[in-house]
């Protein structure tokens, strides 16, 4: 495991339902990240079709592995870079139940998925008419330290990220596709999961516009005191190369120690109280 | 919630930008060669035009002036000039009057006296001027209702409200006069009273029976799901006058949502047929 590490947010817009396009700004812009020291590059929700897709994501889901993150996974292996993205994700058992997915993916091949574990049903959305949610947290052990993944809604529930920390997770992965009206609620919830992590956060949004949802970007790296270390342009596509340094978060567990203070009994209340709303 | 005017209020420069980037992309995706639209001389069109302006120039930009002799207005025609002018947009004047009158000999039920029957034929025509000069010019219609104007239902089936775009739709009046002073258009031009010109002398607020300002402040306090009785006695009015609101509110969704078709198969158009509008 590396001390410091560099990585990339990659906010992109799409071409809804384009697959090879889309594919093809993922190559982009992981070789410009990579000419820029980069070892992770970091893409937005459902970048590979697009967010606002409909009925159509039924056709454009794939298994994982599938030809994309098989090709994704060749982009990986010829850079050396690690890779996180968003898909609609077809279940390779069942092949008719679909997931709103994060798929990370190094240098080796694949690292592993992320399941969205809350689907926003409200409101513009309708992800629960579409995906199943996931069950479990994602903290996965890679060369680059530990990395734990969540996608955009998951972020209001801080159970998420905690049970990715408590996994191990050192840098946390948020990718999202925020409109814009929701923004202050994410640049909040994006600093204090960093902060009562005591851990770095990465949070990738989408740019551009799909069906009159604006995406307003705004990606950043926070980190383990609820600093923006890095921040992207809002509202258009943008690159950001910044660095994440592992021993800050020593200095960080003293200063707040969060984890040390955590109350396990507490739990067991928290979940009694919420079978009971 | 307090139900003040400090609710309206908008982070204009905020808006307009996420405005002007709705258009431009849209009209960029569609692969179109530019906007039109008409102009009455009013505050949403005349702020339609300001910000399709900015968004993809003037020079892509058509305003339409469409009188016709019952509603002829010269003051709403110089505002119409002048807002084009202003935001460097060509205009063009189609005189609707002949085939309006076509229509009404064309109807052999047409009642002259039906006021609204027959201001609805305007409304429509107009819109079919806008949609062949959009087929002709390969451009798309942007339209300029608002979103007072829409929720009460306060339009033209397939009229005024036909567009490919709706760039402000989702801003109250009141919201749209400060965008409009906001981006430049001149302030006695913003504040006139709204018509939709379907007949002469014709005034919103008359037929709508409150004034815009409170009547944004009931919308708002509906969007928000607020009871009748919050409603009204935050805004010192009569439960009825709320109640009348919201009837309108929620009876004006067939305009609103316009495809409905008895569900028979397995996906149907207007029901659970739901496809993303896209760039094919």
């Amino acid at each position: 495991m590396k001390n410091r590490i560099k990585l990339a947010l990659a906010q992109i817009s799409t071409r809804r339902e384009n697959k090879e396009e889309n594919l093809g700004k993922i190559e982009e812009l992981t070789t410009q990240a990579k000419t820029q020291g980069a070892d992770l590059a970091i893409f937005p929700e459902m970048c590979l079709t697009g967010y606002v897709v409909k009925d159509q994501v039924y056709e454009l889901a794939e298994t994982v592995p599938g030809p994309s993150t098989r090709r994704v996974a060749t982009l990986a292996k010829k850079t050396g870079m690690h890779i996180i993205f968003g898909m609609p994700a077809l279940s390779e058992k069942s092949r008719a139940t679909l997931y709103n997915a994060a798929v990370f993916i190094g240098p080796e091949g694949l690292i592993g998925t992320y399941h969205k574990m809350y689907l926003p049903t409200h409101s513009v959305f309708e992800e629960k008419r579409y995906f199943r949610p996931g069950y479990q947290p994602a903290a996965f052990s890679t060369a680059l330290g530990n990395i734990g993944l969540c996608i955009c809604y998951d972020l209001f529930f801080p159970e998420v990220t905690r049970l990715a920390r408590l996994a191990g997770a050192q840098l946390l992965v948020c990718i999202s596709a925020s409109p814009a009206v929701r923004r202050s609620y994410f640049e909040t919830l994006a600093a204090a999961r960093a902060l009562e992590n005591t851990a770095y956060l990465a949070y990738v949004n989408l740019a551009g516009v799909e069906d009159g949802l604006q995406f307003w970007g705004g990606s950043r790296l926070i980190n383990p005191t609820g600093d923006i270390v890095a921040k992207a342009k809002y509202d258009e596509e943008d690159l950001v190369v910044c660095d994440v340094d592992f021993q800050e978060m020593k200095a960080a567990e003293p200063f707040i120690p969060t984890l040390r203070d955590l109350r396990p009994e507490l739990y067991e209340q928290l979940r009694e109280a919420a079978e009971h709303i | 919630m307090n139900l003040t005017p400090a609710v309206l209020e908008l982070n204009l420069t905020e808006i307009e930008t996420r405005i002007i980037r709705f258009i431009r992309e849209y009209v960029e995706k569609a692969g179109t060669n530019g906007i039109v639209l008409g102009l009455s001389g009013g505050v949403d069109s005349s702020t339609v035009a300001a910000l399709s302006s900015r968004a993809i120039g003037g020079d892509k930009v058509l305003g339409l002036l469409l009188p016709e002799k019952e509603t002829l207005n010269q003051g709403d025609m110089e505002d119409a000039i002048l807002v084009a002018k202003k935001f460097n947009l060509e205009t063009q004047v189609c005189d609707i009057t002949r085939a309006l009158e076509g229509f009404y000999e064309t109807i052999p039920i047409f009642d002259a006296g039906d006021r609204l029957c027959k201001g609805n034929i305007k409304a429509r025509s107009r819109m079919t001027v806008l949609y062949y000069y959009a087929n002709k010019l390969n451009r798309i219609v942007c339209g300029s209702s608002d979103k007072s104007e829409t929720m009460m239902g306060y339009f033209t089936k397939w009229g005024d409200v036909a567009a490919d775009i709706s760039p402000i739709m989702d801003l109250y009046k009141t919201q749209v006069r400060r965008l409009a002073e906001h981006l430049g258009v001149p302030r006695e031009l913003a504040l006139k009273p709204a018509t939709p010109a379907l007949w002469p002398n014709q005034l919103a607020e008359g037929e709508l029976g409150i004034k815009y300002e409170m009547l944004d402040l009931v919308l708002f306090g509906l969007e928000r799901f607020m009871s009748i009785e919050e409603i009204a006695e935050q805004l010192r009015l009569d439960n009825d006058l709320v109640l009348k609101v919201k009837k309108r509110w929620l009876s004006a969704e067939h305009k609103r949502r316009v495809l409905l078709a008895p569900k028979l198969g397995y996906r149907t158009p207007g029901q659970d047929f739901r496809l993303p509008r896209n760039d094919y």
